[in-house]
């Protein structure tokens, strides 16, 4: 029997290396997430198994060494080799004893850093890859899988059978593992399965449970290490080996949590809890409930709600049979029965032309002249060609510029689906095929289009255009959807000419301004003029006045002058005359010559005095007046 | 024994499930399925939905292909039209497997082979069709002169004819300009172009700005300088008829012409000694002659 130990962990050890080889070779092949998971569990146990097997081989080594130094003593008789350090006489010994104390803890931090480092970069790669089962590979990879289930099942339970026996304690580890890598090899198939049953998250969250379980059995594995440092260590005693997982044994025997279970309750209530009958049923009819409760998972999927807003097609055996409306629907269990939901009643959008991003989301004022999104330049056309004449040449060659410009544009596309069953057969991925007729059918119109008017007096019917061609299109090819509404909600220059096209508009009121002002100047112009004309008018009626009044005062005046020059002609014209020199000469400067000699001569300076400060003013000398 | 009963109910329901899953196979309707025994395609594909018998792998195995129509879109791609213009096009198509038995050894099932296949013609036929084309049949203000569906149509030809001489077992529904734009080089040169109209704008219209305003000014001035010179010959008519209107009295001075004159000219050597003036006198001149008789000024001494 003892012998036996060793084949059996080497049975298991290369059972564990091949089904890990055959498990890691279907998982590539079925490119499944759970298989990796898997695969890497396996590969786990096949270094368990390995350091079980050869921690037993060591233990073998010790009996035999001890029993042949037994037996050299009984036929020798002697006590002298007794005599010898135990280190020098028993070598196998003390391999064990360093195998135990050096190799298994430090083997046992391997394990932690490979089971902590493979549940984070497998959690993190699935999070990440797009990988996913390849359907045609599914149900081979499937039955592999069985397969792999049933031969680590068989030979699981049948290690855990022998390790239960004494002297076998080094076998559990690695019968553990078999047994636990059985049902996960089961819980992998059944991912695959739920890849083919149209279910294909199915496989990813195997995976990710897988993953936690890797994390568990590190978090596991480092409680034990550390543990492992205070652990009092007793003569005799046979300690578990570091690497056996309690968290694996429990996977493994999950019968054995009972056990467990109702020792803590037997502790916890102070009395027999685990022989009350309520325990006892629950102990011998826990499979028959976890059937049923299956029994009733698969019945449950003979009903089902329709939520409001939904329609789904009813199809059995694939073949469709009806179109479900909103409510409660019974139906045949999967897989006879499969429904297939579909939003019809919702309004659904998309948007031409425009792709948000959250910055672009977040934004309250949009601009032409700031990129608010991704915008894609459309080409539309120029109703007035360019043409530019080559100044290089002396010929009349003109060249013609492309007559097209580019338009920037977000167009909403709001539709609703109105026959469902068109809608899911006719096409494999409606949505997208609609998007794609209304980016062609925005791209045809606005080649056809001149710039101006699309972004003017033409954008209201350009809308309903739109909206009738994409129409059209959808019920060419059947699509199942209504057009609800095209809205060319922004549709502007692209960003980099838009502020040019800004500025045009400010020249416009720049022309406005010089015309108010040109309004303004020639409304003061006329009002001064009028002005003018209504003064110098005025004046000349004051002139004219005056010189009629003046001429009749005057001759008024002569009348009444006749009489007294008749009376005394020579006095009154004396008089005349000294009143106007008295009158005039008062203010002039007079020189009066008394002559006594006439032959004198006299001079007067009759110049008059230049201002003292024109004097003194200093004239700058001109270049060519300066003297040297 | 009714453990036992219960046990072999549940095994009998477990086999009877593997059994189906090994035995039986759905079509859906949106599917096409193809049998292979020992992987020899057998019978007719199966396009009709439904529940079907085949034999456990790997005897015979299924394939599933999506009997739909697919979407499809080409790479954007650069070309030249006739007329030597660049363009970047993006074609997108809707294609759908017709003969699943023709499509499942030609392409090994791969819908992405076949779109592969694809692709390759629809870089063909557009480079070839859209060179046969100018821009302005692609992009023209005038709708008429627009030949967008009939490029279409000619480029799915093409493909169509490419697809149906060699069997392949796919069919091309339709297709369409998803995308056409210019190299970047070019949108710049048009961005410069576009910038440019905008600046023959500004400047037509600022300088129709100025150029109204200065019709605006000179016809004001002009009407200003009428409104004067209006005034002016009214104001010059005013005064004519003031200088007729002192006329009239001038009979009265033709009484004593001697008078007249002598006041006419005591008047103008009034108005004349009016401005700065500097008179010189001699004693002789009245009323200086006074000073002849002074003795201080007496003659000879």
């Amino acid at each position: 029997m003892e012998r036996n130990v060793q084949k059996n962990g080497l049975v298991n050890l290369v059972a564990a290396v091949m089904i890990f080889i055959v498990a890691f070779v279907v998982t590539s092949y079925v490119n499944s997430l759970a298989g990796q998971a898997c695969a890497i569990f396996l590969g786990l146990g096949v270094l368990v198994a390995f350091a079980g097997w050869f921690q037993m081989r060591l233990q073998e080594n010790e009996r035999l060494e001890k029993l042949e130094f037994e037996e050299l003593a009984r036929a020798r008789g002697e006590t002298t080799l007794f005599a010898a350090k135990d280190a020098e006489i028993f070598p196998a010994q003390r391999a064990r004893a360093q195998f135990e104390k050096f190799f298994v803890p430090g083997f046992g931090v391997l394990l932690f850093l490979l089971e902590a480092g493979a549940a984070w970069l497998l959690w993190r790669w699935i999070s990440k890859t797009d990988n996913g089962i390849v359907p045609d590979r599914a149900m081979a990879s499937l039955s592999l899988f069985g397969i792999l289930a049933l031969l680590l099942f068989l030979l699981g339970r049948f290690s855990v059978t022998i390790a239960r026996l004494e002297n076998h304690r080094l076998l559990r580890p690695s019968a553990s593992f078999l047994l636990a890598g059985a049902y996960i090899c089961f819980v992998t198939a059944l991912g695959i399965a739920g890849t083919r049953a149209e279910f294909p998250r199915v496989d990813f969250y195997v995976a990710r449970a897988l993953c936690l379980l890797l994390g568990l059995m590190a978090a596991e594995m480092l409680v034990t290490l550390l543990l492992e440092i205070y652990r009092p260590r007793l003569k005799g005693k046979i300690a578990r080996p570091l690497y056996e997982s309690r968290l694996v044994g429990l996977l493994a025997q999950p019968e054995s949590l009972f056990t467990t279970a109702a020792q803590a309750l037997d502790y916890q209530f102070g009395f027999k809890v685990s022989e009350t009958w309520f325990f006892q049923l629950l102990q011998k009819n826990l499979p028959v409930l976890l059937v049923a409760q299956l029994a009733v998972l698969f019945l449950s999927t003979g009903v089902v709600f329709i939520e409001p807003g939904e329609q789904a097609v009813l199809e059995r055996f694939g073949r469709p049979v009806g179109v479900l409306e909103p409510g409660a629907h019974l139906k045949w269990p999967w897989p006879a029965d499969r429904i297939y939901r579909y939003r019809t009643e919702q309004i659904q959008t998309f948007v031409v032309g425009y792709l948000s991003d959250a910055q672009s989301e977040s934004v309250n004022t949009i601009l032409w002249s700031v990129s608010h999104a991704k915008e894609d330049n459309f080409l539309v056309g120029n109703r007035a060609p360019v043409t530019i004449k080559n100044e290089g040449t002396d010929t009349n060659d003109l060249f013609k510029a492309p007559p097209v410009s580019l338009i920037a544009v977000s167009i909403p596309v709001q539709f609703q689906i109105t026959n469902v069953m068109d809608w899911a057969y006719r096409n494999a991925d409606p949505t997208n095929l609609l998007q794609d007729l209304a980016t062609r059918a925005v791209v045809h119109f606005l080649a056809g289009v001149d710039l101006n008017d699309v972004m003017s007096h033409s954008r209201q019917e350009a809308a309903q255009t739109l909206r009738e061609q994409i129409q059209a299109t959808a019920n060419a090819i059947r699509l199942g959807a209504k057009i609800t509404f095209v809205g060319l909600q922004d549709i502007h220059p692209p960003t980099p000419v838009a502020a040019d096209y800004e500025k045009v508009v400010g020249a416009e009121q720049t022309k406005l301004a010089a015309i108010l002002n040109a309004q303004a100047q020639a409304i003061r112009t006329n009002a001064l003029a009028g002005a003018r004309a209504f003064t110098t008018t005025n004046v000349a009626d004051a002139l004219r006045q005056r010189l009629e009044v003046s001429a009749y005062a005057r001759a008024a005046l002569f009348t009444n002058q006749i009489p007294a020059f008749a009376a005394a002609p020579s006095v009154y014209r004396q008089r005349a005359y000294f009143q106007m020199f008295a009158e005039a000469t008062g203010r002039a400067r007079k020189y009066i010559l008394l002559v006594t000699n006439t032959s004198d001569v006299v001079i007067f300076n009759l110049e008059d005095k230049i201002r003292e400060d024109l004097l003194n003013l200093n004239v700058p000398s001109s270049p060519n007046n300066s003297s040297p | 024994m009714k453990r036992n009963a219960m046990t072999i109910v549940i095994g009998a329901v477990l086999v009877v499930i593997f059994a189906l899953l090994l035995f039986v196979f759905q079509v859906r309707r949106s599917e096409v399925a193809i049998v292979t025994t020992f992987e020899k395609p057998t019978a007719q594909p199966y396009d009709q939905p439904g529940a079907y018998f085949k034999w456990p792998w790997p005897i015979q195995k299924v394939y599933k292909f999506d009997q739909r129509i697919q979407n499809f879109e080409g790479k954007f791609r650069q070309t030249f039209t006739a007329d030597n213009n660049n363009l970047i096009v993006t074609i997108y198509t809707g294609w759908r497997i017709s003969d699943a038995k023709l499509f499942y050894p030609k392409f090994q099932g791969s819908v992405p082979a076949a779109q592969r296949i694809l692709e390759g013609m629809l870089s063909s036929a557009q480079n070839a069709v859209i060179g046969k084309h100018n821009l302005s049949d692609f992009v023209n203000a005038d709708p008429k002169e627009l030949k967008f569906d009939a490029v279409e149509n000619e480029i799915e030809s093409a493909i169509q004819s490419e697809l149906s001489t060699n069997d392949y077992g796919i069919r091309l529904e339709f297709l369409g300009f998803k995308k056409i734009e210019l190299p970047e080089s070019v949108t710049q040169t048009v961005f410069d172009r576009m910038k440019n109209e905008r600046q023959k704008l500004i400047s037509k219209t600022e300088n129709e700005g100025k150029a109204e305003a200065q019709v605006i000014e000179s016809a004001a001035d002009r009407q200003a300088a009428e409104t004067i010179a209006n005034a002016d010959a009214a104001a010059t008519r005013i005064r004519g008829e003031g200088e007729a209107a002192a006329a009239r009295v001038l009979p009265v001075f033709q009484q004593n012409p001697e008078l007249a004159n002598y006041l006419l000219r005591i008047e103008a050597l009034k108005q004349s000694l009016n401005q700065r003036a500097t008179l010189i006198f001699d004693e002789r001149t009245p009323p200086f002659d006074l000073f002849l008789n002074f003795p201080t000024n007496a003659p000879g001494r």
